[in-house]
């Protein structure tokens, strides 16, 4: 028991380290330079931050052995669709950057203002939860470019749920993504994502490395609306959404 | 176009378009409405219909501190003012 805890102690530190130091001696002038020189900085930022990711869950699979990672091959092929998942551990949205090269995502408005993080969000394109005050130009900004987004094949995903759900029940759900899908007809895929609180439990600190689990991602429904004949309301979005969450397979 | 034609057409797309239950004039949009700034967004794009031009950055920036029907025609009102020949 000790063993375990002091091996997820080593994870995390190691982990932690990555996101630090790796980041200070690696990555950090490799932004300076996209910020600098880039042609298309937007578009080389989520690049960089989908490799520091990448990088954090090899070191992740190589020390935390017992936990398997299933991701369907369908799901890294998406490309221009809305992608809507479940949300159960802080692991979610880097495994979501880790896998889309090309992403924007919505975030909470005061990520924004933290020192380095902040800068890299603001220069990677993801959205502001929301577009009061000082993030209405930003959410104007990020909306006008949203179909050529999707048309250079982008994904926008999200995480309708908000917070982490602590008990798989569905909770409720943000309707922002879904407009946005509608706005630029583009198609949604719901995923669903299992089993990544056993490996970063909510409300702790140290990952659980020692842990024989399975983790999950796989497509549960495509949602394709016939945009140009019958566009759907947000209303019947949410509730398909909503569906498909709730026979979430097991 | 005239203040009621406006408004008709108006609560026409909140209705339609925005699913709207009801909606009255003084209603705060975003409290009584659910409707936020995706919204918003959306709904300048039909503005831009309505007037038969396209929005410039600032007008839409300031779109997005409307928080009443009302203010909506007040809004459409004075750019169609403002662009009237």
């Amino acid at each position: 028991m000790k063993v375990d805890r002091f091996l997820d102690f080593l994870v995390t530190i190691l982990c932690w380290a990555w996101f630090i130091l790796g980041f200070f001696l690696f990555f950090s002038w490799l932004y300076l330079g996209v910020a600098l020189f880039a042609k298309n900085k937007e578009a080389s930022f989520q690049r960089l931050n989908s490799r520091f990711y990448r990088v954090f869950f090899y070191l992740l699979r190589v020390t935390a052995l017992r936990h398997k990672w299933e991701i369907d091959q369908e799901v890294a092929a998406i490309r221009s669709a809305v992608i809507v998942c479940n949300h159960l551990s802080y692991l979610d949205p880097l495994l979501l950057i880790a896998l889309f090269a090309r992403h924007r995502t919505i975030v909470k408005t005061r990520f924004f203002s933290m020192p380095v993080f902040g800068w890299i969000i603001r220069k990677s394109g993801y959205f502001p939860a929301s577009g009061e005050g000082r993030f209405t130009k930003m959410m104007l900004a990020q909306m006008q470019t949203m179909e050529s987004f999707f048309q250079d094949g982008g994904n926008l995903f999200v995480f309708p749920e908000g917070a982490r759900s602590r008990d798989g029940r569905v909770g409720d759900l943000h309707k922002g993504a879904l407009k946005i899908a509608r706005l630029c007809k583009a198609p949604i895929y719901v995923l669903q994502l299992a089993q990544t609180d056993k490996l970063f439990p909510p409300g702790r600190f140290l990952f659980q490395s020692r842990l024989k689990n399975s983790i999950t991602l796989k497509i549960i429904d495509r949602i394709e609306p016939d945009y140009q004949e019958d566009t759907p309301s947000t209303a019947m979005l949410e509730q398909r959404l909503r569906d498909a969450f709730s026979v979430r397979v097991p | 176009m005239n203040r009621d034609v406006l408004q008709k057409k108006i609560l026409t797309i909140l209705t339609e378009d925005f699913e709207f239950e009801q909606p009255g004039l003084n209603d705060n949009l975003r409290d009584d409405h659910g409707f936020d700034s995706i919204d918003a967004i959306e709904l300048l794009g039909k503005i831009e219909l309505i007037l038969g031009f396209s929005l410039t950055w600032e007008e839409k920036e300031k779109a997005m501190g409307i928080r009443t029907i009302n203010d909506i025609l007040d809004y459409i009102e004075v750019i169609a003012a403002s662009r009237k020949p």
